[in-house]
């Protein structure tokens, strides 16, 4: 019954797929897109060079910030709770926006692992100050609060350096421009996690028993939290190094899925990484069509098409 | 502390003249054109026509403290009816996304109809603020008594990102302002003149006596919903009026200086730490505080990259948003 919705998932996907490599500044049709994988075609470096590994990293960078979003709802049990409470993607974001307006001329290839040490690093400071045996909604708000002093910081240093401003705003939306096999490379290892997260979905049922019961259950609600909110931390800070912080996505993934399956963790979990990657490659795809040759950032299409949606859930719930 | 064993008129004096102080020293420091402590006084009652620097001091600096004053006493009196009517120590106009939902009204009316003029940004940045915090209140179930202090926290962050991811996109669609806006965004006293002036007062005297008028029943809201029920007060005008009023004070500062942010949060607190929980004694108390604040933290961004100015919301936000990590680490949610 639940599982009804998943093969119109994998359509969707693979249809989208294909798409993305089809439109763009100039479109192709299918046929050319298959002879465009083969060395020495015309249209080799549009399709194998270029759109490709684009679409492969939109997908997952899409799934990675999806599962990391339902395991974050999974763990603070709230509906609105999402990696972005955690501070970690502006964490990330400062480190970006030091290194961009401070060493203007510094090689932009380091900024990947600039942005990833950014939000180990604010990661580690929300463990630092919250500790272990905190409540989870104080975990969340002072991921707020720290999120909230590390906005005022990437400000302060926008409007003190006005000169790096664009640059500074354009990666803070997040994009998939100018992505390619490099940047793939560096989130293979991450890829790894995602096997650990979905290992994590039998233990994340029994959590939302209530602590007492999980832990009568046999289940360490403790540990349990701390490896899911970790496995979440490192989802996000992957995807936030090589893309830029691509909002609503962890937070409106979650919630469409446990829409169309259900709330079980076992089938929950990979559909909504199904989900993550079609929203993400929808989006990219909106915001290279829209208006070619100019593109939007992947982020502000993933505000829009995902905020009035989650609104109206939000809505209907109630 | 000596000073809050003080009557509470005492305290109000020496707030007051503390206030002037720094409204003066603000007035003369941090000038490109040399401008004597003196010349700043002459300018206010004795003006000398050819004095270059009582021209700066009576067109430039006088409007911006007076604008500064009143935008401090706006926030802080807006903040302290938000804490008294969710009865949640975190509430404030930047955590509870008015400030973004005003700022998203602002940066989609001044970039895409800029013909509609101040008063058309004004009334879009109290629409913005007034929709955002009823979608917070709404889905932060802030209505109900007993609610959860985190939940309408969330709320408000949920709704603050979805404002300020709209706002940029706005900024990036509407040409290469960005940074006009952001300075904007971070809340400047740097474009504040007397035609500001002229269209801020009456909105922030309406305002601050309608705060001071509901006060009491703040105080009575403490006890609880029920009882604040028993005891002849109806809660649902009692928060539709402050929500207005609220909207009010937080528009029409937003509108002439930009989201300043965490005044709010920032002054009531240290207003109850001064006079204990009587919103009659803290609220005016709030009120002064917050004005120096404001004032204080203006020429302070005039000093830290002279001769050129960062937003006074920027060094307002440094202050606040660690002040703000403090609160939720000491108060048990």
């Amino acid at each position: 019954m639940e599982t009804r919705s998943l093969p119109i998932l994998l359509l969707t996907l693979v249809a989208l797929l294909i798409a993305n490599l089809m439109f763009g500044a100039v479109s192709l049709p299918f046929k050319q897109v298959i002879e465009g994988f083969q060395v020495g075609n015309a249209n080799y470096f549009t399709v194998h060079e270029y759109r490709f590994p684009r679409t492969i990293l939109a997908m997952l960078v899409g799934a990675m910030m999806a599962l990391a979003g339902a395991l974050v709802q999974g763990v603070i049990r709230n509906p609105l709770a999402s990696p972005d409470v955690l501070g970690v993607s502006h964490g990330a974001g400062l480190a970006a926006v030091f290194y961009m307006t401070f060493f203007p001329n510094a090689d932009i290839d380091w900024l990947p692992t600039v942005a990833l040490c950014g939000s180990l690093i604010a990661a580690l400071m929300l463990w630092w100050l919250c500790g272990q045996h905190s409540s989870t909604i104080k975990l969340a708000i002072t991921g707020v609060a720290l999120a909230a002093l590390y906005a005022s910081c990437i400000d302060f240093l926008m409007l003190v350096k006005p000169l790096e401003i664009n640059n500074a705003l354009l990666w803070l939306t997040g994009s998939l421009w100018g992505r390619g096999w490099n940047q793939l490379a560096m989130l293979l290892p991450w890829l790894l996690l995602i096997p650990c997260a979905l290992w994590l979905a039998k233990p994340l049922n029994l959590i939302h028993l209530g602590d007492d019961s999980a832990i009568s259950l046999g289940v360490k609600a403790s540990t349990l939290r701390l490896l899911s909110l970790a496995i979440a931390v490192g989802l996000t800070a992957s995807c936030v190094a090589i893309c830029g912080p691509i909002g609503f996505l962890g937070l409106v993934a979650p919630h469409l899925t446990r829409k169309l399956v259900g709330g079980r963790h076992q089938l929950l979990l990979p559909s909504t990484m199904l989900v993550g990657a079609i929203l993400l490659l929808l989006a990219d795809l909106v915001a290279r069509t829209i208006d070619p040759p100019i593109e939007l950032p992947a982020g502000i299409m993933t505000a829009i098409i995902g905020a009035p949606y989650f609104l109206w859930l939000l809505f209907r719930t109630k | 502390m000596i000073f809050t064993r003080l009557p509470f008129i005492g305290q109000c004096v020496i707030l007051l003249l503390f206030l002037l102080v720094c409204g003066w020293i603000s007035l003369f420091s941090w000038s490109v054109i040399t401008v004597t402590p003196l010349d700043a006084l002459h300018a206010l009652y004795n003006m000398n026509e050819d004095s270059i620097a009582q021209h700066i001091v009576h067109d430039l600096r006088f409007p911006r403290v007076l604008i500064g004053i009143m935008v401090g006493a706006n926030l802080a009196a807006a903040g302290v009816i938000m804490q008294g009517l969710t009865q949640n120590p975190l509430a404030s106009p930047s955590v509870l996304g008015i400030n973004a939902g005003a700022a998203l009204g602002m940066a989609t009316v001044s970039s895409l109809a800029p013909w509609f003029g101040l008063l058309g940004t004004s009334v879009a940045a109290m629409i913005g603020g007034g929709v955002a915090w009823a979608f917070v209140m709404l889905l932060g179930s802030a209505w109900r008594s007993g609610n959860e202090h985190g939940r309408l926290v969330l709320a408000g962050v949920a709704i603050s990102a979805l404002c300020a991811a709209l706002t940029k996109a706005v900024i990036i669609i509407a040409e290469d302002q960005a940074a006009g806006v952001l300075t904007w965004l971070a809340g400047s006293l740097t474009d504040a003149r007397w035609q500001t002036f002229d269209a801020l007062w009456p909105v922030c005297l309406i305002g601050l006596v309608g705060a001071m008028l509901i006060s009491p029943t703040l105080n009575l809201l403490q006890l609880g919903d029920d009882n604040a029920k028993n005891l002849g007060v109806s809660l649902m005008w009692v928060k539709l009026g402050g929500s207005f009023l609220v909207l009010l004070l937080v528009g029409s500062a937003i509108s002439s200086v930009g989201a300043i942010g965490f005044v709010g949060l920032l002054v009531p607190h240290m207003a109850r730490m001064l006079t204990g929980q009587d919103h009659r004694k803290f609220l005016p108390i709030a009120m002064i505080l917050g004005a120096c604040l404001v004032v204080l933290s203006d020429t302070v961004s005039r000093a830290i990259i002279y001769p050129a100015e960062t937003p006074a919301g920027a060094i307002l936000a440094l202050i606040g948003a660690p002040f703000f990590i403090y609160l939720v680490r000491k108060r048990t949610l």
